[in-house]
């Protein structure tokens, strides 16, 4: 078996799509740099320039009418049946930041998960109606909208997809030649044939993916600190940094592996990768279509596996005190744990078929 | 099969079945067959195209599982112990089958690590097919003649005292054809047991010692390939040259002996004459000279023609058929 998998780790590395997707990886790594320029960027003079300026004219404005539109803000306050209403009239003067582009860094502040209830408040939702660790998961750093940890994020996706082509490719590539009629001619048992191939699919793009994750999470980084928006980035959030590249990693050799046993199963890439990504889809659609269904969705467990937990909103329906059916959104929450959990199970029983497949069937 | 009883046998199946599912209902690729291939020299496998002779490599090689019945390799039972024996086993089945994107060295060298060769021995078979000069440039640059004997290379990483060579001159020039023909018989006189799978049968006439003949799954003849075209056959015609102006009076002379005769071309075929000298004794009294006199010798064409030929559709031989034996 060691001898196969040496020999199926050469060879894996000997192919020229190898070569191509680590190119790929880094690709991803440069362009989500290149996205992240553009927010990276602290505010030009020209675009400070024009913030004071606007600014300026409508502190001019507030010191003529600002007492009024505090009176009728006031007034409009008291008028509301609801006592407990706020509309903020005490802070309506006109601050300079209100004129500034956002200023996205690397690393968001960091900032307390707000408790339950006020995060269910700020949604307009009924705190029953949202799963505990929403409001965690939503004030998480790969959360944050235009972060550079939430792009970095969203393109650790384009690895993992790369990282499954790669798999399904290692082993059909071997089929469609008719080379793997000749090795098993070598080596007969079938069994040790297929692991051989899956370990080294998975094991094989560990050094792609850790040095694709790697660029990914050093590009980003360079370009903020270029900028010098980093953030707030203490030693604890280069931890869950790491821990999240970890986790990367992880993700990514196990689809690996489940495209190497599609393709042990389908023979053909294009079949291979066509299945998945219907079954990717049609399980969306399904799972859409039956909420409780949603948390087994593939691709919000797979996220939820990689950020710490994943949020998704559903519709809650029931007759209500006059008859008529209510319907409510509500958040739920996957966790971390229940996503590393089905990508173990995933994982698991894609192999096992495919090593029954594999072992069984003619080989023409 | 009393021809190889009492001898080691390189290859032997009992029985062998094999039926394939599509569509379009269940077909019978092998049905039953007996196949003995005794050690040693080339072991002709013929038949026509459809007959069940990849099907049957491919179950000895354990690529493909057979319904029924057992086979063995050297006494090994397959594929059940294939992988004891598989070291003493190199095969080329149909047409040769690398990474189109590796080098001929690349290739042989993945093969020869998961047996635990060599990095010589790659080298070597390399030289020995005489791909040396090519043995950097990619497998999907190279001719089929090159790719047949890469595939005869591979075979040769496990020096193995068994060869299976499926259709090896399939799309061969002639001097590919003669080349392969020649590797074969080589490796025979190195002691080993080569079997060849053709339905080009004049071409393995050439080579092999013994022959198995199958149609429609079945084996119908096997046998040494001297003894097969003896026993099947006594044409009791001869083809005779006489000059072009002699060919009228001679074919007149000839009928009038009451014999059958054809034109082929500038020649002329006797059928029924049983000793040849009758005929040159006719001509002779009537003054027409003999250039050429042959009797004519049946070939394995001639012999696997008249063996298959009462083969009905359907994978089953005419009532009262029975399997050729011939001792050898």
């Amino acid at each position: 078996m060691n001898r196969l998998l040496r020999v199926e780790l050469r060879r894996l590395w000997a192919r020229r799509l190898t070569w191509w997707a680590l190119v790929g990886v880094l690709a991803v790594a440069v362009m989500t740099a290149f996205s992240a320029y553009g927010s990276a960027r602290p505010p030009t003079e020209a675009q400070l320039a024009e913030a004071k300026q606007m600014y300026q004219q409508e502190l001019a404005a507030w010191e003529e009418s600002g007492d009024e539109q505090v009176a009728e803000c006031k007034e409009s306050e008291e008028a509301d049946p609801d006592p407990a209403v706020d509309y903020g009239c005490d802070d309506m003067e006109p601050q300079l930041d209100w004129f500034l582009p956002p200023q996205p860094y690397f690393v968001p502040p960091a900032v307390e998960a707000t408790d339950l209830d006020t995060y269910a408040e700020e949604r307009g939702l009924d705190p029953d109606d949202v799963d505990a660790g929403a409001a965690a998961i939503s004030a998480s750093m790969w959360s944050d909208w235009g972060a550079g940890t939430q792009r970095i994020a969203t393109s650790a996706l384009a690895v993992v997809a790369i990282a499954f082509v790669l798999g399904v490719s290692f082993v059909t590539a071997e089929t469609s030649s008719g080379a793997l009629g000749l090795w098993l001619t070598f080596e007969p048992r079938r069994r040790r044939v297929f692991w051989s191939k899956a370990v080294a699919a998975g094991a094989g793009t560990v050094p792609l993916t850790v040095l694709g994750t790697v660029a990914l999470i050093g590009t980003v980084y360079a370009v903020y600190a270029a900028f010098g928006t980093v953030g707030d980035l203490t030693s604890a959030r280069w931890g869950e940094i790491a821990g999240f590249g970890g986790r990367l990693v992880v993700e990514a050799t196990a689809l690996a592996m489940i495209g190497a046993a599609l393709g042990a199963i389908f023979r053909h890439a294009a079949a291979a990768i066509g299945v998945a990504a219907v079954l990717a889809w049609v399980g969306s659609l399904v799972t859409g279509a039956f909420d409780v269904a949603q948390a087994w969705n593939p691709v919000v467990n797979l996220g939820a596996w990689l950020n710490g937990g994943a949020i998704y909103n559903t519709q809650q329906c029931a007759p209500g005190e006059s008859g008529i059916v209510d319907c409510v959104w509500v958040e739920k929450v996957v966790s971390q744990a229940q996503g590393g959990l089905y990508l173990l199970a995933l994982t698991v029983v894609v192999l096992l078929v495919a090593a029954v497949v594999f072992r069984r069937r003619d080989v023409s | 099969m009393s021809e190889t009883a009492g001898t080691e046998l390189a290859i032997e199946t009992r029985g062998l079945r094999k039926t394939y599912r599509s569509v379009r209902g269940r077909s019978v690729g092998v049905e039953g067959l007996d196949l003995r291939v005794p050690v040693g020299g080339v072991h002709g496998f013929l038949g026509p195209n459809g007959s069940g002779k990849t099907t049957t490599i491919r179950m000895l090689l354990g690529l493909v599982r057979p319904d029924r019945g057992t086979a063995t390799i050297f006494g090994h039972e397959v594929p059940k112990q294939l992988p004891e024996v598989v070291g003493r086993v190199g095969a080329i089945v149909e047409s040769p089958k690398f990474f189109p994107a590796f080098s001929a060295r690349r290739n042989l060298s993945l093969l020869a690590d998961a047996i635990g060769a060599p990095r010589g021995r790659v080298d070597a078979v390399i030289d020995e097919v005489g791909l040396t000069g090519r043995a950097r440039d990619r497998y999907r640059t190279y001719s089929l003649g090159m790719k047949q004997r890469l595939a005869i290379a591979a075979t040769l990483l496990k020096d193995p005292d068994l060869l299976i060579f499926d259709e090896p001159t399939n799309g061969l020039d002639p001097a590919g054809i003669r080349e392969i023909r020649q590797t074969m018989r080589g490796l025979a006189d190195q002691g080993k047991t080569v079997l060849v799978s053709s339905h080009i049968l004049a071409e393995v006439e050439h080579i092999a010692d013994t022959v198995s003949i199958v149609a429609r799954g079945r084996l119908v003849a096997s046998g040494r390939v001297a003894d097969l075209i003896g026993a099947g056959t006594s044409t009791g015609s001869v083809r005779l040259r006489v000059s072009p102006q002699d060919l009228t009076i001679a074919t007149s002379v000839l009928e009038t002996s009451g014999l059958l005769v054809r034109r082929e071309h500038d020649a002329l075929v006797v059928d029924g004459a049983s000793d040849p000298a009758q005929v040159n004794r006719a001509l002779g009294e009537r003054g027409v000279w003999v250039h050429e006199l042959a009797p004519l010798q049946a070939d394995l064409e001639s012999v696997f023609l008249g063996l298959t030929a009462h083969e009905t559709p359907g994978g089953h031989t005419s009532a009262g058929r029975a399997t050729t034996e011939v001792d050898a």
